[in-house]
């Protein structure tokens, strides 16, 4: 289950680009002594999970997101702003932890008596905000409109064969094949439970300003003015730990107002979607940034257009690109160079087996020496490219992109190939990934993904021979057999050994080609601590973390 | 009387429905498709899904039924749901209108005080320094564009002294204005030069009318000349002007909003083209139109009252 985070830009994109420059211009050069300080060298960022724990209660936060949530119903609109929100009202059946594991929560227990059965226990004591008490009946009716193909989780739910209540806390489902991204997704928002009955009552006006939550969780809804702020408060009957901020206000903002409302202190913290923004913000007085591993990533997407049709040539294409130039010019050092299609936030399990194997990869410099740019130039020799016609790249008119285009082309000229940059507005960016259509006289795309699972298996699905986004037609058999086995594989240490070998297989076709990964940002007040600095910030109750160092 | 005021309506309807349906169609031919957006995210996106995608929300037919059916339920007052948001678009401008409104009208006071004392103190010390620092300083003023000012504002008096607060629309009539001073002030920046030109000039105009050599010979007190006779005679294009000014900030306050995160209608619309939210760009557009049309309509009304030769030449 792949997310594309919401980047709506405005119809004043151009306008607002240059304001941000301006800004991070005109407060950088008063607030800034030094000012070379606010480009991070993206190899010395230090990815941490966590944050220190906070010991002192807070009365109040004001927390920022980049877009107003276009609705709080998960179901039938899932936006990461609404996600940040929602995350400290809605539970899951699993949690995802800031170091990116899973582990049962609504679900006491979980049992697989065989592969293909899951046996789900549920926590007594539990009551919805309401005061209800959360019951087999709302779980199973939460699972079954999860699935629904219409909602937005309702792909995950393609292996289940049967959804039953098995017992006054038991749900029983059996899957037509084991499936093992599964688990991951109850971590996610197909396992989030709702209150059958606030949810029915509200009918369509479910997830809109007005209407209560229907969730359990360590906060409650307290009220969403439509263009103002959503509050949420301290639930007092939560059944478990107390937070220690008693409320949080939402607002939003983007661009130079969000790094503004920081700098002055009218905001007490955000997640930064965007590294430029982290970049903006690096190095303010009164303002801590952390970061975290995320499973977000830039890379090239070669198309069925067949520019690069020829692996020989994207590994070519691979070797000669300076990604360290793109990290430090592209994005003030705020991503970090990366020879995988995905970032290390991926890996929920057998952490180590996947870092040493991502840096054994070898086919993606940070930096291409000699020795790389003259390989790169005897595999175009090979493929016997004739340079008819330029490779044509692909991309929007943001800062980054435009940089990761033009370090494309550069690292084709170094190989003897020609680029040719062709840049569409940001609202037509999007159909490049759905519409072959719009694909038609692109080579490959300067992209961007994510996924929402905590698992490298949940992106390399992405190049069977029949999935979709395989847009070039990477086709091996063999491929398929071992990234469906891995699927089907419910034994994490087994699953990760077969990860690493597909994974290989990817990064040898460059099937994409990765360029880096991007960590996500934690955007603090210098007296507060405690929420994760991970991605998990998506699916974790981060608020309920957030207090202040001292007290 | 009565004929005069139904012409004037029927006019207005008239304007209105052209005016809608160049709106839709403009809306529907910008580039991006509106599934890509109501699909969800990436992995959702093959062409089965967008074609479901595509007739749940009647976006597979014919541009002109679309409208058709858009229309139909607009003459019931249902302004349908936002695709984007879950909500329905009614509620989405009534949250959001009033921030955009105070905007405006925060604005058009600045620069009706701040332009027109100009324009009126430059006629009145023509061809002195006064005069050239006036003309010079709006010059300067309006040749910076609204998102610089916007943001070199908030540089200096949000972020450096912390006099004003550098985002959101603030509550009660204190914190409303303290919000929106930055904000109102950027947006009337540019109008200042306008309207202090206009009243330079038709000030000069009025002062060179006969009475005013005669008032000035038989010893009526300069204050009072410009008072009575000079402003009064140039009123006419100077509100004619501020109308214009202001009917036209109502469609403009897009890039003031984004740089000071305020969630008026201006970037409720931007989004909704973004993400081809037809119903709610259809209604902030409509919206902007017909503020224009009442400004407008409005500032001929009051025209005649502030000149009576104006009511004869239409009576």
């Amino acid at each position: 289950m792949t997310h594309t985070p919401s980047r709506r830009t405005a119809l004043a994109a151009g306008l607002v680009a240059t304001a941000v420059i301006a800004v991070a211009g005109c407060s950088g050069a008063t607030r800034d002594t030094a000012g070379g300080a606010r480009t991070a060298d993206a190899a010395t960022l230090d990815l941490t999970p966590t944050t220190a724990p906070a010991t002192g209660e807070l009365a109040h936060a004001n927390w920022l997101l980049e877009d107003e949530p276009d609705s709080l119903d998960l179901d039938t609109q899932g936006s990461s702003a609404g996600r940040i929100v929602l995350t400290n009202v809605c539970e899951r059946l699993y949690q995802l932890q800031p170091d990116m594991s899973t582990k049962p929560l609504l679900a006491e227990k979980a049992e697989t008596p065989d592969d293909k059965t899951l046996v789900l226990t549920l926590r007594s004591g539990v009551t919805f905000h309401d005061g209800t008490p959360m019951t087999a009946d709302d779980v199973l009716w939460s699972l079954k409109r999860h699935a629904d193909p219409d909602m937005e989780q309702g792909d995950e739910f393609g292996n289940i064969a049967t959804m039953r209540k098995t017992g006054d806390r038991q749900i029983t489902l059996t899957f037509k094949t084991p499936d093992a991204m599964f688990f991951k997704a109850l971590a996610g928002d197909a396992g989030i439970v709702w209150n059958k009955e606030q949810v029915e009552k509200a009918g369509k006006d479910f997830g809109t300003p007005g209407q209560p939550d229907a969730c359990t969780g360590p906060y409650r809804l307290a009220g969403w003015k439509s263009g103002d702020s959503i509050t949420i408060e301290r639930h007092d009957g939560y059944w478990g730990k107390k937070p220690l901020t008693k409320r949080v206000t939402f607002r939003w903002a983007s661009d130079s107002a969000l790094v503004n409302a920081l700098t002055t202190g009218a905001a007490d913290g955000t997640y930064a979607e965007s590294p430029n923004t982290a970049s903006a913000l690096r190095g303010k007085k009164g303002i801590a940034q952390y970061y975290g591993p995320s499973t977000a990533s830039l890379v090239l997407i070669p198309t069925e257009r067949g520019g690069l049709a020829d692996p020989r040539i994207r590994r070519a294409l691979s070797l000669a690109l300076d990604r360290k130039g793109i990290a430090a010019s592209g994005y003030g050092g705020m991503v970090q160079p990366w020879a995988t299609p995905v970032g290390s936030g991926a890996w929920g399990y057998e952490k180590p087996v996947f870092e040493a194997a991502q840096k054994a990869v070898t086919g993606a410099p940070a930096a291409p020496d000699a020795k790389d740019i003259a390989a790169a130039r005897e595999l175009v020799k090979e493929a016997g490219a004739d340079g008819s016609g330029p490779i044509v790249i692909g991309t929007d008119a943001g800062q980054g992109r435009t940089v990761v285009a033009n370090a494309v082309r550069a690292a084709l000229r170094k190989i003897g190939l020609q680029g040719r940059i062709k840049t569409v507005p940001t609202s037509q960016f999007e159909q490049f990934y759905s519409t072959p259509e719009a694909r038609a006289d692109i080579d490959v795309l300067v992209g961007d993904w994510y996924i929402s699972k905590a698992d490298p298996m949940g992106f390399y699905d992405n190049a069977l021979s029949d999935s979709s986004n395989n847009w070039a037609g990477f086709k091996d058999p063999a491929y398929d057999a071992r990234v469906k086995k891995a699927l089907a594989t419910l034994d994490d240490a087994e699953r990760a050994k077969l990860a690493v070998g597909i994974q290989k297989t990817f990064t040898d076709a460059a099937v994409w080609i990765p360029v880096a990964q991007v960590p996500s940002v934690l955007v603090l007040d210098e007296e507060l601590t405690g929420p994760p600095a991970s991605m998990a910030y998506l699916y974790y109750p981060w608020a309920a973390e957030l207090g202040s160092k001292k007290g | 009387m009565l004929a005069r005021i139904s012409r004037r309506l029927a006019g207005l309807l008239a304007t209105l429905l052209a005016a809608s349906f160049v709106i839709f169609a403009a809306v529907y031919a910008a580039p991006g498709d509106p599934a890509v957006f109501l699909a969800g995210g990436r992995d959702k996106l093959s062409p089965e899904k967008l074609e479901l995608v595509r007739a749940q929300y009647h976006l597979d037919e014919p541009l002109v039924v679309q409208y058709g059916r858009w229309l139909g339920d607009c003459l019931q007052f249902d302004l349908g749901r936002s695709f984007k948001y879950s909500d329905q678009v009614a509620d989405l401008l009534a949250a959001r209108f009033p921030t955009t409104l105070a905007l405006v009208a925060y604005a058009t006071v600045l620069f009706v005080v701040l332009g027109v004392g100009a324009g009126v103190l430059a006629a009145v010390r023509r061809g002195t320094w006064v005069d050239s620092a006036v003309v010079g300083g709006t010059t300067l003023a309006a040749s910076v564009p609204s998102f610089v000012s916007a943001i070199a504002l908030a540089a200096v008096f949000g972020v450096q002294l912390g006099w004003f607060p550098v985002t959101g629309g603030g509550e009660g009539f204190t914190g409303t204005v303290h919000h929106l001073t930055l904000p109102a002030l950027s947006l009337a920046l540019g109008a200042l030069a306008l309207i202090s030109r206009v009243t330079r000039q038709s000030m000069v105009d009025a002062g060179a009318a006969d009475h005013v050599e005669v008032a000035r010979a038989s010893g009526v007190r300069e204050r009072e000349i410009v008072v009575r006779h000079v402003l009064r005679n140039a009123l006419g294009p100077i509100v004619t002007m501020c109308g214009l000014v202001m009917a036209g900030m109502l469609a403009g306050t897009v890039v003031v909003e984004t740089a000071f995160g305020l969630s008026g209608i201006g970037s409720l619309l931007v989004g909704a083209i973004n993400t081809h939210d037809f119903p709610v760009a259809q209604a902030v557009l409509l919206l902007m139109v017909t503020g224009y049309i009442v400004v407008t309509t409005l500032v001929d009304l009051v025209h005649p009252l502030l000149d009576p030769r104006v009511k004869e030449a239409t009576a």
